[in-house]
């Protein structure tokens, strides 16, 4: 199982990388277009040009920025969102743990791509608002994989420990059932982060992504749709990118099952 | 088991109250009314008051609402913005369509589950490529999936047509031709979320008494796999179908699109970019509704089938 930390790992640094320093690794501006348009990869133009006359190289290198923050960020906003929910649904039981089950079966049901879609189009799309989306979409699955652990360690010896000992419910949650999960929530929350990345690919592909110009490589595919035969990489240099994206956070997350 | 059943279809419609009435809220809260949204922002306030005042839409929204379901329960979801077609018209087509493209990918993607885990020869090699094989259907978003395939069998190899359809009674084959690519493409995310749930059930079946004592009576390898291990481990891989049908709709409506598939999924998205308010509506609550109910269904097989639950 560590081969596919490493392996994952190794495809999310790599990714962080080309989308941190994409500017220096390209030669050619993302978005100026020029009268080299739809040409074949060449040692000038790695993968390209597009129907633009964009250089395609540096468009997929700038794309690893939008799709890496939209992930993340949906990951960070389902996890603040889905693990104290969890916590307390898990700590306390009874009714307070039916009332949210309840409401994370409620919400589990609805389709992530549906949902984002709606709300993105009657919200507006911008990047804060994506991230919002996708945050949104994903917390029940954090909230229901949280209480399921929170229920296990509740009933563990330590944990009545120290509630034998007089501790209170926050501080027994903070010290004790807290470190335990961190595993389990660190690794759902690369799961999330690359749901939310398949998500938001698909939005764009769809043409309810961030708005073009930005390199985007949900719509660059989208837009190489057209130019299949003449030019392949202006789609498939940005899908293999989303997928390998998608992928390398994926293996890292699906060490804990 | 009769009384669980029954709690669990009436916990059923107050959620699907709920989901609709959330939908229906949002989208006249957020996107203003229909004729707001026809005559756009610099119209004559009066005009729009007028005309809201006339179609009904300056009731209350709880009670447009229940107007909606009203009609919508007797088969009339209004007429489209766009077309003016009757919505229950343009719809009842695209769903065949839809159910046709995902049922055989279903079907495609439990049977190559089913067959490609339990093959009892090379187990080490097979189990490697299918868990690679599951990783990459799961990760590969649809799109991408998609237009690698008319790459390589439409551009490259000049097989099969790029996108579009062809009705059954065009012709038998033609059909078969257009709906390939879609159902592959489809099938891949499935086979690989099943094929990670069977591997794991499979395993567990492995270890017990009752295949040993298959093996003991003198039965192939074939035979114990196909025979007895098969049939034990695909029940978790069907109930895991219909929960995860929510989270599968997305591809549905992504594959749609890239291979101009004219299912629901497809009408979806015109509906969205073009504004059509009613087609939206409908489209939404009755993946909303479906999802639910599908998700029901599978719960309820899953007590009738599963003696240990039953009993509790």
């Amino acid at each position: 199982m560590n081969v596919r930390i490493w392996v994952g790992g190794a495809i999310v640094v790599a990714i962080v990388v080309a989308a941190v320093f994409a500017p220096q690794l390209s030669v050619h501006s993302p978005t100026r277009s020029s009268v080299d348009f739809l040409q074949g990869a060449s040692w000038a133009h790695w993968f390209g040009t597009d129907d633009l006359g964009r250089d395609v190289f540096s468009r997929v290198l700038h794309g690893a920025r939008i799709s890496l923050v939209v992930g993340i960020g949906a990951g960070v906003v389902a996890t603040v969102l889905g693990l104290p929910i969890g916590l307390i649904a898990g700590y306390r039981g009874g009714k307070v743990d039916l009332f949210f089950v309840q409401m994370i079966d409620l919400f589990i049901a609805i389709p992530a791509l549906v949902l984002a879609m709606i709300i993105t189009v009657m919200v507006g799309v911008t990047l804060e608002n994506l991230v919002l989306v996708l945050g949104f979409v994903s917390w029940p699955t954090v909230a229901r994989l949280v209480r399921g652990q929170v229920m296990n360690i509740r009933e563990s010896l330590f944990v009545e420990a120290a509630r034998a000992l007089g501790g209170r419910a926050v501080w027994i949650v903070w010290a004790h059932v807290l470190p335990n999960i961190m595993r389990v929530v660190a690794a759902q929350f690369s799961i999330t982060v690359s749901l939310a990345i398949f998500t938001s690919a698909s939005l764009s592909f769809l043409g309810l992504g961030i708005p073009p110009p930005t390199p985007d490589w949900g719509g660059m595919v989208r837009a190489g749709f057209d130019f299949l035969s003449i030019n392949p990489l202006i789609s498939l240099a940005p899908g293999g990118a989303v997928a390998l994206t998608i992928f390398g956070f994926y293996l890292m997350g699906s060490t804990v099952e | 088991m009769l009384t669980a059943i029954v709690r669990r279809v009436l916990l059923v419609i107050p959620n699907i109250v709920l989901l609709t009435a959330l939908l229906f809220w949002s989208v006249f809260s957020l996107l203003g009314t229909p004729v707001e949204m026809m005559l756009g922002r610099d119209a004559d306030p009066a005009t729009i008051e007028a005309l809201n005042a006339r179609y009904g839409f300056d009731r209350p929204v709880y009670e447009q609402y229940l107007s909606w379901m009203w009609n919508a329960l007797q088969g009339d979801f209004g007429r489209s913005y766009v077309t003016r077609q009757s919505v229950a018209d343009a719809i009842l087509p695209r769903i065949a369509v839809t159910l046709e493209i995902a049922g055989l990918a279903v079907a495609l993607a439990v049977v190559a589950t089913a067959v490609m885990n339990s093959i009892p020869v090379a187990r080490r090699v097979i189990g490697s490529a299918n868990t690679g094989l599951s990783l990459v259907g799961i990760t590969v978003p649809n799109f991408m999936l998609g237009i690698s395939l008319i790459y390589l069998f439409s551009v490259q190899l000049g097989w099969l047509p790029t996108t579009g359809w062809v009705d059954w009674s065009e012709g038998f084959v033609t059909h078969c031709k257009h709906i390939a690519m879609p159902v592959l493409t489809l099938s891949a995310f499935f086979f690989g979320s099943f094929s990670l749930v069977y591997r794991a059930e499979y395993r567990s079946i492995q270890q017990q008494l009752f295949i040993k004592v298959t093996r003991a009576k003198g039965l192939s390898e074939w035979g114990v796999s196909f025979k007895h291990a098969l049939p034990n481990s695909i029940m978790p891989v069907i109930t895991y179908a219909g929960l995860s049908l929510g989270q599968m709709t997305g591809g549905a409506v992504v594959t749609e699109t890239v291979f101009s598939v004219p299912g629901m999924g497809r009408l979806f998205v015109d509906s969205i970019t073009s504004h059509d308010f009613p087609v939206m509506l409908a489209v939404g609550m009755i993946i909303i509704v479906g999802v639910v109910l599908l998700n029901l269904l599978a719960d309820i097989l899953y007590t009738v089938v599963n003696p240990r639950i039953r009993l509790e």
